[in-house]
């Protein structure tokens, strides 16, 4: 599209929400230098032991709860949204180029995540879960030890499945864009369907199978809801650890947190753009 | 714009991975505990390398942890809740494997019955005779046989003495239009529905639909007065000026008034609600033996004692009492001189405990909501 | 044997996608309908359980109780819708000009805008809320700027009560959900051919007309897509309203969490469950009937 020339009211628009996407990230970053160590009025810039002005980040490093979930958070984002994205890679393959028994059940089945509140599915998930343990615990009589609980796993499993959904849409939608014919032609000379799959297809879909990675992962990373439900002792997730403590004095070690987090987005971003520069 | 993404995508997992790397390195406990460890006496046996602790935020000391796991090998691993009801649905969902919880008394009848707590086996509690008898064998577990007593305290009323020109006496005295919108309640149900029929000269505990309905219009007249409804940190709007007085409770009172002295706490005169926080053992749990340890050695005299400096409450615990007031005089003169860790006798004569009222929970849950809601 | 299997495309396309299937059902299709099943019981004095069938719990929440009519719950759930669709209004009328000034910027920048766009989502959903309580609170950033200038013009100031606050949850709604509807927006508006623009511009004699029957229409799609996706957790929410309310904001949200925690009354928090997750079906699928279902929900 090219750009006709723009109008003015339209950039300062544009500008005015910018500023207010900003204004609370900016506020973040200026308060972990804050003096005050209960974090309500700017009282100038802290300067503390053998960090300085870097004091909070320094605090945040030898805090072991916001390293160990931050830990969890970055376990769970991933090996969820590995998951995730495969599964749901196969199911936008299988709406997309076949036809089946119980595709429109499937079709359906497939939105109901996205049009159901977190709330409800979060619940109804703790209660599944804890009679189904408490069956299981029961009924194998295991020692206390070994028993199924609440934790890393099931957070896991919930994120898959409430990520699952918005792969499917992602792909299917960069599926929809290509028709059959590449795909038909390469089996016309004579590859099979895994080749096929692997030499034709993947690299189509690759961008939308990564945007696809990409949204269950910042998905995973910012869930509190579900996670709130689902979790366990070890492992809490950055989000239930911070909703903990926004109930006690809040010290600028979060802001600090909160910018360190902002300053490797900001990181992988500049990468990747250096690599598509250098293409 | 695949190769931007791919690319993209690698450094996240990479830094991703890094992070993770150096989250793990990050844990090792610096021992900074200056201090040499005290020596647990006695030293139990112990065979489990872990203990899952289900505590409320902000109530033990960090020294102590580090100290544990020092001298017993025993790695702690904590889990925190700011309320009974967050606790209790964790450990009835049967999901959670915890070693120790820390229920507050009216919530302890209910987990009896509902068969989560373990006995306790006193011949593994050397510590229990320290305890200040006053504080045992209370209505909600006679005999304790199933909790120790940890902190005690009020909910009382707080005051900033240099905002508010006449202090209220008594939980009545709230209702007046002075002190409308500069008020902090706790996001209590049972302690602020029980407070307003107080003030209407009912039972606390009362499962009187009419009473109830009564305490229902009188609540919602103040509640239009409330600034602020915290459970969590009612301290920080305290101490930030965001609002003037309000109910509160022991610990956040005393760490108020050591940022702002104006601030002071004050008995009503229908009498504050009593509350006993303790140590219970979840029926279950996978590391018995270290959670008796841990008992043991946390509540121990030389232990103990932090709590008055770092989560000032009322202590049941006399041998904590006696270490501070030798080795720490300036910690047990505030302690002993402040009223609000020490509560007078006479108050406590005419304070309320609040018990699980069973059937009418959902009545006083409607009550609630519809005053806050509506 | 592999052979017919390789030749079975419906078998293929139907082993594809169950994994699929398995996590919908077991994570998804039973939870629901434990709540459901669990929505029609009654809670004993400990507050667990008690399977049976009645439907006391929908009846007190849409009104009529046993003391009488009672809009208590009806109310939260119609303040619920409001402030549903409040947020939605206004992060349509935010998102959609930035949208478009993406799509309309030169190429090789839309990708950086579009970052910008992505990296306060990339912090944490509660840092970001915790964020807005210190911009609104009485000595937050917010008042002491305002105080600043008031004191620059000499005019006296008190600070305003802008948390905690009714306006406070709605600004921070807004401001989550901002991010997820400028995305679906801006892909339909790209997709836009801008040879449809040089045509309309012959045929329409001024830009609003241009907007008005080319564009609108076309980018219609996204609008769909971003509402569906900031509606329904809006109508959900509970954590927002909770940090940003003070505590004094009830939403169907708040409500259904006392209703598992504070008020130990699962088979009334599952009927409030329930209720909202009829409003929000019923609603999308009128939605999406009308204005037709965005691919666009992919965009981010």
């Amino acid at each position: 599209m090219s750009s006709t020339k723009r109008s003015p009211w339209l950039t300062l628009t544009a500008l005015l929400v910018y500023f207010f996407l900003y204004a609370p990230i900016v506020v973040l970053v200026l308060f972990s230098f804050n003096a005050s160590r209960t974090n309500v009025v700017f009282e100038g810039v802290v300067n503390q032991g053998p960090c300085g002005p870097f004091y909070w980040y320094c605090q945040l490093f030898r805090n072991r709860d916001v390293m160990e979930a931050t830990r969890n958070t970055l376990v769970i984002a991933l090996t969820s949204t590995f998951f995730a994205t495969i599964i749901g890679t196969m199911a936008a393959l299988a709406l997309q180029r076949f036809d089946f028994f119980g595709k429109n059940a499937a079709e359906t089945s497939l939105y109901f995540p996205i049009v159901t509140p977190e709330i409800v599915m979060g619940i109804g998930i703790l209660v599944l879960f804890s009679a189904a343990f408490g069956w299981i615990n029961a009924a194998l009589a295991l020692p206390p030890n070994q028993r199924l609980t609440m934790g890393l796993g099931t957070v896991i499993i919930s994120h898959i499945a409430f990520s699952i959904p918005f792969v499917t849409l992602v792909v299917r939608a960069r599926l929809h864009g290509f028709d059959n014919r590449l795909e038909e032609a390469a089996m016309d000379l004579g590859a099979n369907e895994l080749m096929t799959f692997r030499k034709v297809t993947l690299p189509l879909i690759a961008p939308g199978v990564l945007a696809g990675a990409m949204l269950a992962f910042t998905l995973s990373l910012d869930d509190f809801i579900i996670t709130f439900f689902t979790t366990g002792p070890g492992a809490t997730t950055l989000p239930i650890y911070v909703y903990g403590l926004l109930r006690r004095v809040v010290t600028p070690e979060v802001n600090a947190l909160s910018t360190i987090w902002i300053l490797v987005v900001l990181v992988v971003v500049g990468i990747s753009q250096w690599f598509q520069n250098r293409e | 714009m695949a190769g931007r993404f791919w690319g993209g995508f690698m450094t996240v997992v990479l830094v991703t991975l890094l992070v993770a790397a150096c989250g793990g390195g990050g844990d090792t406990p610096a021992q900074e505990a200056t201090s040499a460890c005290p020596e647990p006496n006695p030293r139990l046996e112990v065979t489990s390398t872990e203990v899952n602790l289900f505590v409320w935020t902000e109530y033990i000391p960090q020294a102590t942890i580090d100290c544990f796991e020092e001298v017993y090998g025993v790695t702690v691993n904590k889990d925190e809740y700011s309320s009974n009801e967050e606790m209790y649905a964790k450990l009835s969902a049967g999901g959670a494997n915890y070693d120790l919880v820390q229920p507050t008394d009216y919530i302890v009848a209910l987990m009896i019955r509902q068969g989560l707590l373990q006995e306790l086996d006193k011949s593994r509690l050397p510590i229990f005779k320290q305890l200040d008898p006053n504080y045992l064998n209370l209505p909600f577990d006679p005999d304790n046989k199933y909790t120790l007593p940890y902190q005690a305290g009020t909910d009382a009323i707080v005051v900033n003495t240099d905002a508010v020109e006449t202090a209220p006496q008594s939980f009545a005295d709230l209702w007046n239009p002075e002190y409308a919108g500069r008020l902090v309640m706790l996001d209590d149900s049972r302690a602020i529905i029980g407070m307003t029929l107080l003030t209407l000269g009912y039972d606390v505990n009362t499962t009187d639909p009419t009473q109830l309905e009564e305490a229902k219009v009188k609540l919602a007249e103040l509640v239009k007065g409330v600034k602020l409804f915290d459970s969590d940190s009612p301290k920080t709007a305290l101490i930030a000026g965001d609002v003037d007085l309000g109910i509160t409770w022991t610990g956040e009172a005393v760490v108020a008034q050591r940022e702002v002295p104006a601030i002071e706490y004050i008995y009503p005169t229908e009498g504050p609600i009593l509350w006993q926080d303790n140590y219970a053992i979840p029926a279950g749990a996978p590391h018995v033996d270290a959670a008796y340890a841990w008992l043991n050695y946390s509540m121990q005299g030389d232990n103990f004692w932090r709590m008055l400096d770092e989560f000032p409450y009322t202590n049941p615990n006399r041998a904590a009492l006696e270490y501070a007031q030798a080795n720490h005089p300036e910690l047990y003169d505030a302690y002993i001189n402040s009223n609000i860790t020490n509560t007078p006798a006479e108050v406590l004569q005419r304070g309320h405990r609040i018990q699980d009222v069973g059937e009418a929970t959902p009545l006083y849950d409607q009550v609630w909501t519809e005053v806050k809601g509506g | 044997m592999i052979q017919s299997f390789r030749e079975n495309r419906r078998l293929q396309g139907f082993l594809l996608i169950l994994p699929t299937l398995l996590v919908m059902l077991v994570m998804l299709v039973i939870p629901l309908t434990l709540t459901v099943i669990t929505s029609f019981g009654q809670r004993d004095a400990d507050g667990n359980v008690i399977y049976t069938f009645t439907l006391e719990n929908y009846w007190r929440l849409l009104g009529f109780t046993e003391t009488g009519w009672d809009d208590l719950y009806l109310g939260i759930l119609l303040r619920s819708l409001w402030l549903a669709v409040q947020t939605t209004v206004i992060v349509i009328l935010m998102a959609y000009p930035l949208a478009y000034f993406i799509a309309r910027a030169p190429e090789k920048r839309r990708n950086f805008l579009l970052f910008l766009v992505l990296i306060p989502l990339w912090t944490n959903f509660i840092i970001r809320i915790y964020a807005w309580v210190m911009i609104l609170r009485g000595q937050g950033v917010l008042n002491s700027a305002l105080g600043g200038v008031a004191g620059l013009l000499s005019i006296p100031f008190t600070p305003f009560d802008f948390y905690p606050s009714q306006g406070a949850v709605l600004v921070g709604m807004v401001y989550e959900f901002l991010p997820f509807m400028i995305l679906p927006i801006y892909t339909s508006l790209e997709k836009i051919e801008p040879n449809l623009y040089e045509a309309a511009a012959d045929l329409y004699a001024n830009a609003f007309h241009t907007f008005w029957r080319v564009t609108a229409p076309l980018s219609m799609p996204g609008v769909v897509a971003g509402t569906i996706l900031t509606f329904v957790p809006v109508i959900g929410t509970f954590v927002v309203s909770d940090i940003l309310g003070g505590r004094q904001v009830i939403l169907v949200g708040n409500l259904v969490q006392r209703q598992f925690l504070d008020a130990r009354n699962p088979p009334f928090g599952s009927a409030a469950s329930i209720i909202l997750l009829l409003m929000t079906l019923t609603l999308t699928l009128y939605y999406t009937r009308r204005f037709g279902l965005g691919e666009e929900i992919a965009a981010g």
